[in-house]
């Protein structure tokens, strides 16, 4: 269980990312040392349309594509709207703060300090998951998804 | 004296276009040129060039009960063919859209015939005979009531209408119906997301100055402030206060 004690902070950019933007900025800010784990949030892009006249069919979208963060790479299933953070320390929360505000030069982006993740299983979590859900994605993302988070290394 | 309707209360620009596009007298401005074929392949009903399907056969052909409200009502042409009732569903963006859902309502029901309109909160359905809707539907992609990034034609998953813009300025869409490509909004799937033989260009986005001029939304960041405009406050105010106190059903001694 991820201790409470970690600050968390959160980045929103005035607009939603492109996928090429979004690689861009997250290759800057893994360069900073000591975040702990990292959520991108946004609306879903799905890949079929799930409702409507049209439900099943295929749907292309440019803006859903597989991203290379650091050495790790990842499917964007959403627009890239903020991206959330847990830190070791709130020096660090700085340090995004400084890359955050020399990369977003078109348009602004607000970081947010607060409590953005679950630190710890709720009752409703343990009553939805049971005993063994995996602890680093609680409150994040639904624990039964079969894709495990991403592990980012070398960062350079 | 002949009744002249005020259509809406305020002083600031977005008042001013709120009465603009109600008042039918007033011509609405076409900013861009969409042909009958790509209104079609947007709505994406029929095929393009093929009969329209129809629902009953057409009222010449068929006994018409004698009924007074038939002789005073003239049909529509949708009507008068038997046309089957289809729609057009549009989304606005709450960043300065040039119409919004309860404006688009308004608006139609004084300038169009023989509709049905369904107002939501984040999206707006018209339904009407086909060959009727084919017609508005042209009108409202060419007038100054759309605009290609903040405004989108979406027969279903509308999501999107009170996001943030993505960083071209386009509205997000989880079916990315409409694609930027040089400066350009191309429909590349029709409002349902069934994607199209062809690209349909919709026209250029319009520039920040013009999309403010035009907006019938009030946003205090991104536009005029409602609280700006007294004389709406005051008037929405009086709604309000007649509403609650009837609520109590008032009685005179």
């Amino acid at each position: 269980m991820t201790e409470s004690q970690f600050p968390q902070c959160r980045v929103v950019p005035l607009r939603m990312l492109k996928p090429e933007t979004s690689e861009r900025y997250l290759n800057e800010v893994v360069k900073v040392e000591g975040i702990r784990r990292m959520m991108v949030n946004g609306p879903s892009i799905p890949a079929v349309v799930p409702y409507g006249p049209a439900r099943g069919s295929p749907n292309p979208n440019s803006n859903r594509r597989t991203i290379k963060v650091g050495d790790a790479t990842m499917e964007l299933r959403v627009q890239v709207g903020s991206i959330t953070f847990e830190v070791e320390d709130a020096g660090v929360i700085e340090e995004i703060r400084k890359v955050t505000n020399a990369f977003f030069t078109q348009f602004p982006a607000q970081v947010l300090e607060g409590k953005f993740m679950k630190t710890e299983a709720s009752l409703v979590d343990y009553c939805r998951y049971g005993p063994n859900a995996d602890p680093s994605v609680i409150g994040l993302v639904d624990p039964r998804r079969k894709e495990a988070p991403v592990i980012i290394q070398g960062r350079k | 004296m002949a009744y002249t309707p005020q259509y809406g209360p305020g002083t600031s620009i977005v008042a001013e276009n709120r009465r603009k596009q109600m008042n039918p007298n007033y011509k609405l401005e076409k900013v861009r040129d969409v042909t009958d074929e790509d209104v079609v392949l947007i709505l994406g009903h029929r095929a393009p060039g093929s009969a329209y399907p129809t629902a009953h056969p057409p009222l010449a052909e068929q006994q018409e009960p004698d009924c007074p409200i038939r002789k005073i009502v003239k049909p529509t042409e949708g009507a008068k063919a038997g046309d089957r009732v289809r729609y057009i569903q549009f989304a606005d963006s709450m960043f300065n859209a040039p119409s919004q859902p309860y404006q688009r309502t308004y608006m139609e029901m004084y300038r169009f015939r023989g509709i049905d309109p369904g107002t939501l909160s984040g999206r707006q359905i018209v339904e009407c005979r086909e060959r009727d809707l084919e017609q508005y539907a042209k009108m409202l992609i060419e007038t100054e009531v759309f605009d290609p990034a903040l405004v989108s034609c979406r027969g279903a998953t509308v999501h999107g209408h009170s996001l943030r813009l993505a960083e071209d300025g386009m509205m997000f869409d989880m079916l990315q119906r409409c694609v930027l490509k040089d400066g350009v909004v191309k429909y590349v799937k029709d409002q349902i997301g069934e994607p199209l033989d062809r690209e349909v260009s919709v026209g250029k986005p319009m520039d920040d100055a013009w999309v403010k001029a035009h907006s019938t939304i009030f946003h205090s960041l991104a536009g005029v402030a409602f609280r700006d405009d007294k004389e709406y406050v005051e008037y929405i105010q009086r709604i309000h206060a007649l509403r609650t106190k009837y609520g109590f059903m008032p009685k005179e001694e």
